[in-house]
């Protein structure tokens, strides 16, 4: 479903992300990790359409987003880590929106904004602007519009900032689902509790070049040889990176 | 004090670091900027000299209308001034995004309220201070006052700002304690504007070009001679007056008195603010995050129109332009200004109707269809200063929100058009009103009728298309005010360029027309030679009328495709 071929990305002189190269199936759910400054954001820009690569090739379905970007973008839903939206809009007017530019019908757009709304617990809040939602109601607004034209492919930038344990528990059900349905997931985060128990594979980014990829145990093997330690996940990435994950 | 300059410093680095990277290419804008306050000044610096010389030479009352004018110029800034410091302090105190790190940081509330003081002062008054140079300088110029008066206007300015700024602060932090700040400063906003137009339409209404009128000028100057109330003994515009005027002959007289009232007035406003940011500062501040927000304005009339008249478009620019509607009538601070526009729209044909053109019937059908096609110039001018404030900020205004078009399957050229036919049908419909209403007043002949009216929509066309296109070219996606959008260099270059457009389209369609109107005056058929040039001469205005229409949008749409963000 991604293709990453010698990715590259500057801005002037700094190496954002360096030829990186990765690979996600269908239906698989794909964990990014890494530092700050790492890369990570950066290159979920470049799927998405927000930043242009400098150089390599990033395939979404077998589309280039530089070459064939609005086939790319029909496939995938994003869910950014800030969510700004359109304040002075409600919820329902919002989706219906994003239900347009997505190309979706009428009819279809108004059952699917129920089902969402219901799935995410904004029915109480549909008419109301978006500028009163606390932060997680927005991030959860931004969810159900990710996933309002039934996407191929989700890319999440930090699934979880602003929701409380009982959304997060919601939003793993969800990508587990979905996952099931066939759809795959690419999601950046800090948090390795949620890598280690959503991710069918991981990568690790660091100062723009991937060190290191693979299942749980492909990693925490790997990282092993290349450290010349054993532990657990998190002591075995900072003894990579010399950095925390939620650095 | 040292909290108060700690709170203040982040200010101060940024606007130093901002000046640090400026880069050489930015140098271009404060540059233009600069030559156009030199402008702007010189223009005020004129007006008030002539008035003043003017004023100087009326024997008996020349020196209280002197003096009356200075006291009406104070007590104007002493008005705009507190207006502006209660709407900038309720951005400032309550709205600003750092309030929320400062007020969890452990700094006393009156710390707090002194250094968000300093800011909004700087913030409301600069543009009277801007607007007071040129106006003191011609009072100087006009007595040839000695040095000591430019450094007294110096000092009593400085002095006067704190009164309203106090008062301003004073007056929000009560309103926040009643209505939640987002409400009160759109309420604000709308009063001020209501205000603005109503000032606007009275003093049209008054009819000042019969000041021309010799018996009418001396009833005025009567009437200004017996003002009573720019000298109200209670108000600081009056103490300021009392203080500065007598410094323009170089006398001091009872100046340190009046200035000492300032002082001490404008030293107790801020240390009263203080007082009362103790007891208002938290609890309205806490006020305003416990509202749920405005209230949903639903127009489904509206709605229903541009439903219908976007009905050939695709769904997506339909609902892109619904969208925009949408959000249009529920921000207080864009659509009240629609109630400035009115105003305009009223003076604008008001002006028409007043004038004094049927005295010679032979010269005046001349006149009217002269003024008719110079009209045209004059609508296009205001069109584009309407377009400014509301059609080059369309970009902008997707604000932040902008990764939401960047990363849907949507072609940006199909943003840019939502845009466009966004702002073409308003400003079409204003456009044509104008120009119908005003030749209707101005009686012209159908010929007139129909250039004016063709040209009119031309023109709008290619306004709104330079608008949306160098919007796009000049995009401010992270401003948190609309007014930082079209006061930018981008808004500048905008005006710039239409200014440009409109004389040149004015001046190509003049020749033709002038020989057209003439010919069927004088039930006359053009030659040969006329023809070609009439025909030269509305292919190169239809060459330059299309180019400003799409060469922007092209432009514009190429600087957005190659946004990152």
């Amino acid at each position: 479903m991604i293709e990453l071929i010698e990715l590259t990305k500057r801005f002037g002189q700094l190496v954002a992300v360096d030829h990186i190269n990765l690979h996600v199936k269908q239906g698989e759910i794909f964990g990014f990790l890494g530092p700050n400054g790492a890369g990570k954001t950066t290159t979920i820009k470049m799927l998405v359409g927000l930043l242009k690569p400098t150089s390599g090739r990033a395939l979404i379905d077998g589309y280039d987003v530089v070459a064939h970007p609005m086939e790319a973008k029909r496939v995938v839903g994003f869910i950014p880590d800030q969510p700004f939206l359109y304040e002075k809009l409600t919820g329902v007017e919002f989706l219906k929106f994003i239900g347009s530019l997505f190309g979706m019908k009428k009819d279809e757009i108004q059952p699917r904004i129920s089902d969402l709304l219901g799935l995410f617990e904004l029915d109480g809040w549909r008419d109301e602007l978006i500028e009163s939602y606390s932060h997680g109601m927005k991030q959860r607004l931004v969810m159900s519009s990710a996933l309002l034209h039934n996407p191929k492919l989700i890319i999440v930038d930090e699934p979880m900032v602003g929701l409380d344990p009982k959304g997060i528990n919601l939003v793993k059900r969800i990508f587990r689902q979905k996952s099931e349905e066939g759809v795959s997931i690419f999601l950046s985060t800090h948090t390795l509790e949620i890598a280690q128990e959503l991710c069918h594979r991981l990568g690790i980014i660091n100062r723009g070049k991937i060190i290191a990829m693979g299942t749980l145990s492909e990693l925490t093997k790997d990282l092993e040889d290349k450290t010349g330690q054993t532990g657990t996940l998190e002591s075995l990435f900072l003894a990579l990176t010399g950095k925390p994950l939620d650095d | 004090m040292t909290d108060v300059v700690l709170l203040l410093w982040p200010k101060a680095k940024s606007i130093g670091n901002r000046l640090k990277h400026r880069r050489a290419s930015d140098l271009i804008r404060p540059v233009v900027m600069v030559i156009l306050a030199v402008l702007f000044w010189v223009v005020i610096f004129a007006v008030f000299y002539k008035v003043l010389v003017y004023f100087k030479s009326i024997e008996i009352l020349g020196e209280v209308l002197v003096a009356k004018l200075l006291a009406v110029v104070f007590l104007t800034f002493f008005l705009m001034l507190t207006v502006s410091n209660i709407i900038t302090s309720l951005s400032t105190y309550f709205l600003s995004e750092d309030t929320r790190l400062i007020l969890s940081v452990p700094v006393s509330t009156e710390k707090v309220y002194l250094s968000k003081y300093l800011i909004t002062l700087g913030h409301s008054s600069w543009m009277v201070l801007l607007f007071g140079i040129p106006v003191f300088t011609a009072y100087g110029a006009v007595y040839g006052a000695p040095i000591t008066y430019y450094l007294w206007v110096a000092v009593i300015l400085l002095v006067f700002l704190l009164i309203p700024g106090g008062l301003g602060v004073m007056i929000s932090m009560s309103l926040v304690n009643l209505v939640p700040a987002k409400r009160a400063r759109g309420a604000l906003v709308v009063f001020f504007v209501l205000f603005l137009a109503a000032l606007y339409l009275f003093f049209r209404f008054l009819q000042p070009e019969k000041l021309a009128n010799p018996e009418r000028f001396s009833e005025l100057v009567d009437y200004l001679a017996m003002l009573r109330l720019p000298t109200s003994p209670f108000l600081p515009s009056h103490w300021a007056t009392r203080s500065l005027f007598p410094l323009l002959k170089g006398r001091f007289d009872d100046s340190m008195f009046y200035f000492l009232l300032l002082l001490s007035t404008g030293l107790m406003s801020v240390l009263a603010g203080s007082w009362i940011s103790r007891l208002l500062y938290y609890r309205g501040w806490s006020r305003s995050y416990e509202s749920r927000g405005d209230k949903i304005r639903k127009v489904p009339v509206l709605e229903g129109l541009v439903d219908f008249i976007m009905r050939p478009f695709h769904e997506s620019t339909k609902m892109m332009v619904i969208k925009d509607v949408k959000i249009f009538l529920r921000d207080t601070r864009q659509w009240s200004q629609l109630i400035l526009l009115f105003a305009l729209v009223v003076v604008y044909l008001f002006n028409f109707k007043a004038l004094p053109l049927n005295k010679v019937p032979r010269i005046s059908f001349y006149l009217e269809n002269v003024i008719s096609f110079l009209n045209v110039g004059l609508a296009g001018f205001v069109l584009s200063a309407v377009a400014v404030r509301f059609i080059y900020p369309a970009i902008s205004l997707e604000g932040r929100s902008f990764w939401i078009m960047m990363s849907s399957p949507i072609e940006l050229k199909r943003l840019i058009w939502s845009k466009f036919w966004t702002s073409l049908v308003p400003l079409l419909l204003l456009a044509e009103v104008l120009i119908i209403l005003s030749n209707i007043f101005l009686h012209v002949t159908q010929f007139m009728m129909i250039i004016s009216t063709v040209s009119i929509f031309l023109i709008t066309i290619a306004i709104v298309s330079m608008g949306i296109g160098i919007g796009a070219v000049y995009p401010r996606f992270r401003v948190e005010d609309v007014a930082q959008i079209y006061s930018g260099f981008g808004g500048l270059i905008y005006m710039i360029i239409c200014v440009i457009f409109i004389g040149l389209v004015i001046l190509l369609e003049a020749w033709p027309t002038y020989v057209i109107f003439m010919a069927r005056i004088g039930h006359r058929s053009l030659s040969l030679f006329q023809w070609i040039e009439v025909v030269f001469c509305f292919c190169l205005t239809t060459l330059i009328i299309l180019t400003a229409t799409f060469l922007p949008i092209k432009i514009g749409l190429n600087r957005l495709s190659r946004i990152e963000i």
